[in-house]
Formats: structure tokens, C-alpha cells, sequence
């Protein structure tokens, strides 16, 4: 008895013509569609815990009027959105967000290019030195930032003594060597640890992208004869773009997020002088937890603008890479 | 693709599934106090902030648990149930206990408006005895009051004062410690000059940007509240005393970044005798002995500096204790906190932790066993507080996160903008 049975192309959705004497299954369709739920089913229970309730509540949250005491006294309709987007320290906020992801994002990935070039050569030492890059990604930012901000401490930070004695730090207890008081000088700080941490992560993708360019087209443009420039520019460039834009992609979002450089070196202060979107956010939360909820909804919308007007302008590009 | 996006309405429809199944059961979370209550036996939650190891290393969850032990011995069907958390942590945690209306039974170290005024606690006389409220330092006690009726119950208080490094201002040239603004000035940067230290410390940073500013604002004749006890934050002393505080930080001989500086690190500062002055509760002396570099004879302790004179009326500070009525145990809190304001207790946490005790029996006892905190005993009697009022925390934080900014911004419209909060926030 042959139970070899053929779906052709026209029976999308409809399951495989029975053999005859089988009770005909009814809603076949839509059996197709749920017998993968018992295997996806705990990740579908995951996702639903971990990421939709607390959006959800976060949306809840954010039409409420909560005390800073966590007690909550009734809707706040919309006074929490007009709240948040008619608070004076918003537009420098919002400013210095830009600044901060444009320039960190900006700097990581330039680093990055040169680093993964460097990376990509042969040299005594090579495996060591790309071993020892992984430390920077692999340790805690917190404990990063925390180790940054000891150093940067205005009467005997490491970073103090050693430029005291390179004669470029004058004295110490001095608003010169408390560099994290200073809002521009905190910021520029801040952007060198942040720098610090996403390099790692942003050479690998571009080292695995450069890894995947043939060396015959390299063969090829030196044998036409064209330039170092050139070749890079015309050649390696251009096939980079995948690994680039996933890189760029990943590093613009978890800029954007960045909690604990900022939180740990100067917690977004003097006032909010420091502060990203996302810290002010979680700084809104002791003052009025409703307000930090429609904060984090303005967050999660910019950051799902960002990331989908990205997508949408590298379509193409992203579509070459699969 | 119609068949794929059925396919992702049934995903979603299962994950809603899930979602719904796991909210609906937590909003229906009442309170968890008061659990068995077969045969009389009752269990009292009691959640409080940790105060740290102390000075005879006794932490504040051994020392509550000291007295539930002893009080359990004394009544036997009662059993109070202990939980502490850190001060850094101490905000959050009680916000997220209120927010779930996980109501614990007794909460030490909030202040009692806030929850008085959407109802959730007893009333005072309904959580101690007559004798036990007669017994109380009545300064700490009204200020527990919403709408005229005490909510809550001073457990440990303290007071501000001016400390500084005798030895310091002797090698300054300095013989007697500032009592007015200018003299301070003069000091600090003769500090500055002679020895090379910082000569103030001010710490109006995120810890408690609170305390100093109101130290400050005292000097000038101002203060949180008007004369009529509404708020009255940009009042036109206040401002002038921050710009008073906006140029002595550009001295340059207050500490660098004064904006963003915070009370613990300054403390730790001057205990390593970097600092000439600071202003100090009695908190600050372990500190000062753990250090080792400033001598107890060193330590100089003396009334605040104010613009015209030494202050008369200092920040008093007082954490309390609320009870929440969801558990329904009024009666065995009563006795629960009968037993625990004895003078043993008061005189054990306070002595472990140089605070100041809050019952009049518990002061006296404490002046005769620490003559070295007398100065900031007499400070009790005029001591002013903190605003008693049901908005004061939003207030409050917005004065932590915003305060330091004078020091560099406009100080008329930070201290605006935070009366702005104060007068439109609910209260």
C-alpha cells in the first residue's frame, strides 16, 4: 500500500491529497499553521513575558498619574506626553543625544575600519593582539565606566597623575583635573569610553566582512595598476558594505540605549547637563514615574524610526549579503 | 503570504494569551502582611532602610531582629517578620512595594504625609500608647502631621552643624572657626592659600542637594515654605543665597566641580583632612575615626555659619516610622512599638549608628553617655525640617537631580522651575 502521496504547486495550504478510506481532516490549513506551536511555543511564552508585557505596561504606565511615592491617583490622559515634551531640558537633551551617538557611533566605526584592516594582515603577534582586543567588549561597561571614572578622580585618579607628570595636568583638586564637573569636558570623556567599548565588537563584523573579500580581485587591481587608495575605495569598500551596515546598524542602537557609561561617570549631572535621552528618562522615573514612561515610549519610537528608515535605505545592500 | 500572516496572527494571539494569563494575576496582588492569622498567632512585616554596619558593627536587619526576638519572647503569638535594604537602594524599593500595593505592616524611613493623604496609614495615637507619644521630642513629631493629625512615628533623628579641622586652621592662621558668610569666605581661602587644601566643602551633588541648600537658604532667612507654610522656593533670599553659592564655587575655594559633589565623598574627604570645613551631622564622626588623619581633638564641631551670624535654627532630620492599615493589626503594632521605643533600644541603634534618638527619656540618656554630641543636642530644639508635605518627594528629587546646576546656570530659574513643580504637583 503505497501511502506516497504528491503536493503539487497548486495545493499551498491544503495538505496532501488523502488516500482514499481517510476521514478528510477539517480546517486543514489552519492545522499547517499551528503544528509548529508546540515547538516554538516556549519562545513565543518568552518573548511574550521578557518583551510584549512590559511594553505593554509601559504603555499603561505612561496614561497614569503616579507619585514619586509609587502611588497611583487616577489617569493622567495626555499630561504626561505634554509633560515630558514641554520639559525645558528636552531640546538640549535631545541635541546632546544626537552629538552623542553621531560622534560615538561616528568614531567607533572609523576606528574600526583601520583596526580591522590592521587585523587582516599577517604579522608575529597577530593572534595575541586580537585576543587581547576582545577584553575591552568582554568586561562589564559598568565595571568599565566605574574604572574610568576612579581614574578621572580630580585629587589622585591614574589618569590625573599621569598627566600631571607629563606636565598637561597642572595641579591636583583643581577644576582642571576634575574632568567629569566640567559638562564638555565629561561628555568628551564619556564619548572616549564609549569609543573604548564598541570597537571590539564593530572590528570583528568588519574583520569577518573583509575575510570574505577573494583575493583574486586584490591579484586582479594590482595587476591593472591601481593605487592603495584605489583599490580600497573601488574594491574593498564597496563589498564591505554588508558588515558595515550591521555594524552601523547594531552600534546606533546600542548607543542610543547607553546606560551605564553615563549613569556611572556623572549619573547625567550637573542637572541634566550630560544627560542622553535615556538617562533623563530614568531620571524622570523619581519624579514622576507616568512622565518616565511616556519618555521611554518617545525613546523606543525614535529608536524604531532609526532603525527601520536604516533597513529601508539598505535594502538592497542588506539583501546582497544573504 | 496569506498563509504567513495567519501564521503570525496565531503567534501573537498565543503571546497576548500568555501575557493576559501572567498580568491579570498580578494585578490582583494585594497586600502580603498579616499572613496567619489561625488561633491568634499574628506576623507583622516590618521593612526598613539599612543603615550600614554601625560603629559596633551591629547591621539594622541584626538589630531589628534583636528586638523581634526579645519582643516575640514577651508575647508569644506575635512574630515580626524582618526585611532591610540599602539607602542607595531604600527610594526604588519602597516605590516598587507601593506601586504593587504590597503594603508592608510597619515601614521605617519614609515620611508619613505622602501616604496620609491617599489613606493608607494609621494615625498615630492608634499605633502607640498615650505614654510612649507623651514621650516623644514633639519638634519631630508634628512634623508627621497631614491635615493636623500625626501619621507617622520619629524613630532616629539628627541635626546639622559646622565641622572643621582645628589643626588646619591653626596652620592657616585661623583662631576661631567663620560665623558669618564673609568670615567663611576669608577662611576657606586662607585654607586655600596657606595650606594648599580645599577650604569648603559643598556638596551639592545628587546624594542630598536637599540638605545643604536648606542650611544655606536658612543663613539668608529663607527656607523651603513661606511664613504661611506654602512653598516659597525661589523666594528672593533664596536666590540671592545661590548666587551667593554660584560665586563662592567660582572662587575656587570650595572643592572643583561643587555642582555634581556629593555629601559622602566630601565626608571622606575631610576625614582624610583634605578639607578644611564641612557641614556634618553626628554621623560624620566614625567616619573621622575610621580615617585616622583628624584627630578627635582636631574635630572642631560648631554652629553653621549663617549671612549675618551663626545659624539659630538648623536642619533637623528625623526618619519615621508608618504603619499601613491593608493588614488590619493596629493592636499588635501598637504593642510592637510600645516595646521597641524603650530607651535600651533607642540608646542601642543610636550609639551604633551616632544618631540622635527621637524620645525625649532617650535624649537624655543619650546627652549623658555622648557629651561629644552636645552641640548637635541643642540644635534639636530649634532645628527646622524638611517641608511635611504630601508632594515633598517629587519636590524633593527634583532638587537632587537640578540643584547643582546653579553653580554653573542661572539660579532664578532652577530654583523656578522647581517651585513650579512644588506648586503644581499633587499634594
Amino acid at each position: 500500500m503505497s501511502n506516497i502521496v504528491t503536493a503539487g504547486p497548486a495545493t499551498a495550504g491544503r495538505t496532501q491529497d488523502q488516500p482514499p478510506g481517510r476521514r478528510q481532516r477539517k480546517y486543514p490549513r489552519v492545522r499547517a499553521i499551528l503544528a509548529p506551536l508546540p515547538w516554538i511555543g516556549p519562545a513565543i511564552v518568552l518573548i511574550g513575558l521578557v518583551v510584549i508585557w512590559p511594553i505593554v505596561v509601559m504603555f499603561q504606565t505612561s496614561f497614569q498619574n503616579i507619585t514619586a511615592d509609587g502611588i497611583n491617583i487616577g489617569s493622567a490622559g495626555w499630561r504626561n506626553f505634554s509633560g515630558v515634551l514641554n520639559n525645558a531640558n528636552l531640546p538640549g537633551i535631545l541635541l546632546r543625544t544626537v552629538i552623542w551617538v553621531a560622534v560615538v557611533v561616528g568614531a567607533t566605526m572609523l576606528i574600526s575600519l583601520g583596526l580591522a584592516q590592521l587585523f587582516n594582515q599577517r604579522f608575529p603577534g597577530r593572534t595575541v593582539v586580537r585576543w587581547a582586543l576582545i577584553a575591552p567588549w568582554a568586561a562589564s561597561v559598568m565595571m568599565t565606566a566605574l574604572i574610568f571614572r576612579w581614574m578621572l578622580d580630580p585629587n589622585n585618579g591614574a589618569i590625573n597623575i599621569l598627566l600631571h607628570q607629563l606636565g598637561i595636568v597642572h595641579g591636583f583638586n583643581t577644576n582642571q583635573s576634575a574632568w567629569l564637573a566640567n559638562p564638555d569636558s565629561a561628555m568628551a570623556w564619556m564619548i572616549v569610553v564609549a569609543v573604548f567599548v564598541s570597537v571590539p565588537f564593530t572590528t570583528y563584523v568588519l574583520l569577518a566582512g573583509l575575510q570574505t573579500i577573494p583575493g583574486e580581485l586584490y591579484e586582479a587591481a594590482r595587476v591593472d595598476g591601481a593605487s592603495l587608495w584605489e583599490t580600497y575605495r573601488r574594491i574593498t569598500l564597496p563589498l564591505l558594505r554588508p558588515a558595515f551596515f550591521i555594524g552601523l546598524v547594531i552600534n546606533l542602537m546600542n548607543v542610543f540605549n547607553s546606560f551605564p557609561i553615563i549613569w556611572e561617570m556623572t549619573q547625567g549631572g550637573p542637572g541634566y547637563e550630560t544627560s542622553t535621552s535615556t538617562i533623563f528618562m530614568y531620571n524622570l522615573k523619581a519624579i514622576n514615574v507616568g512622565q518616565s514612561a511616556a519618555m521611554s515610549i518617545v525613546n523606543f519610537a525614535i529608536v524604531l524610526v532609526i532603525v527601520f528608515a536604516f533597513l529601508r535605505m539598505n535594502r538592497r545592500t542588506l539583501q546582497e549579503a544573504r | 503570504m496569506k498563509s504567513r500572516l495567519m501564521a503570525a496572527a496565531a503567534v501573537s494571539a498565543a503571546a497576548l494569551a500568555a501575557v493576559a494569563g501572567c498580568s491579570s494575576s498580578s494585578s490582583t496582588t494585594g497586600s502580603n502582611s498579616g499572613s496567619g492569622s489561625s488561633s491568634g498567632s499574628v506576623t507583622l512585616h516590618l521593612f526598613g532602610a539599612d543603615y550600614g554596619a554601625g560603629t559596633t558593627n551591629v547591621s539594622t536587619t541584626t538589630f531589628w531582629n534583636q528586638v523581634a526576638t526579645a519582643f516575640h519572647k514577651k508575647y508569644p503569638n506575635i512574630t515580626v517578620d524582618v526585611s532591610t535594604v540599602n539607602w542607595n537602594a531604600y527610594p526604588d524599593k519602597v516605590k516598587a512595594l507601593i506601586q504593587n500595593q504590597q503594603y508592608p505592616d510597619i515601614l521605617e524611613g519614609s515620611a508619613a504625609p505622602p501616604y496620609a493623604a491617599e489613606n493608607l496609614i494609621y494615625p498615630t495615637s492608634q499605633i502607640i500608647s498615650q505614654s510612649t507619644l507623651s514621650n516623644l521630642v514633639p519638634k519631630f513629631l508634628n512634623d508627621t502631621q497631614y491635615n493636623g493629625t500625626a501619621y507617622g512615628v520619629p524613630w532616629t533623628t539628627s541635626t546639622r552643624a559646622l565641622c572643621y579641622n582645628k589643626a588646619m586652621f591653626s596652620k592657616a592662621g585661623l583662631s576661631s572657626p567663620p560665623t558669618t558668610w564673609a568670615q567663611l569666605q576669608s577662611d576657606a581661602a586662607a585654607i586655600k592659600s596657606k595650606t594648599g587644601n580645599v577650604g569648603f566643602g559643598l556638596p551639592l551633588g545628587s546624594e542630598e542637594a536637599q540638605a545643604e541648600s536648606l542650611l544655606w537658604f536658612l543663613g539668608n532667612g529663607g527656607g523651603y515654605l513661606s511664613s504661611s507654610g506654602s512653598y516659597d522656593i525661589n523666594s528672593a533670599q533664596n536666590i540671592a543665597t545661590m548666587n551667593f553659592l554660584k560665586s563662592f564655587a567660582a572662587s575656587g575655594d570650595t572643592e572643583p566641580g561643587a555642582g555634581s559633589a556629593n555629601r559622602t565623598d566630601l565626608w571622606n574627604s575631610f576625614a582624610e583632612g583634605k578639607i578644611g570645613m564641612v557641614n556634618c551631622s553626628p554621623a560624620i564622626v566614625p567616619i573621622v575615626k575610621l580615617k585616622g588623619a583628624v584627630s578627635t581633638s582636631d574635630l572642631g564641631v560648631t554652629a553653621i555659619a549663617g549671612k549675618n551670624g551663626p545659624l539659630t535654627q538648623t536642619l533637623g532630620v528625623h526618619d519615621d516610622i508608618v504603619a499601613f492599615k491593608s493588614g488590619g493589626h493596629a493592636a499588635q503594632i501598637k504593642l510592637f512599638l510600645d516595646f521597641a521605643y524603650q530607651d535600651q533600644w533607642q540608646l542601642a541603634f543610636n550609639n551604633d549608628y551616632d544618631l540622635l534618638p527621637a524620645t525625649q527619656s532617650g535624649d537624655q540618656a543619650f546627652g549623658q553617655q555622648n557629651p561629644v554630641f552636645s552641640q548637635y543636642m541643642t540644635n534639636i530644639a530649634n532645628s527646622v525640617n524638611y517641608p511635611a508635605k504630601a508632594n515633598w518627594t517629587t519636590v524633593e528629587n527634583q532638587i537632587k537631580q537640578t540643584m547643582g546646576q546653579v553653580v554653573t546656570g542661572s539660579p532664578s530659574s532652577i530654583l523656578g522651575a522647581i517651585q513650579q513643580t512644588a506648586s503644581t504637583a499633587s499634594s
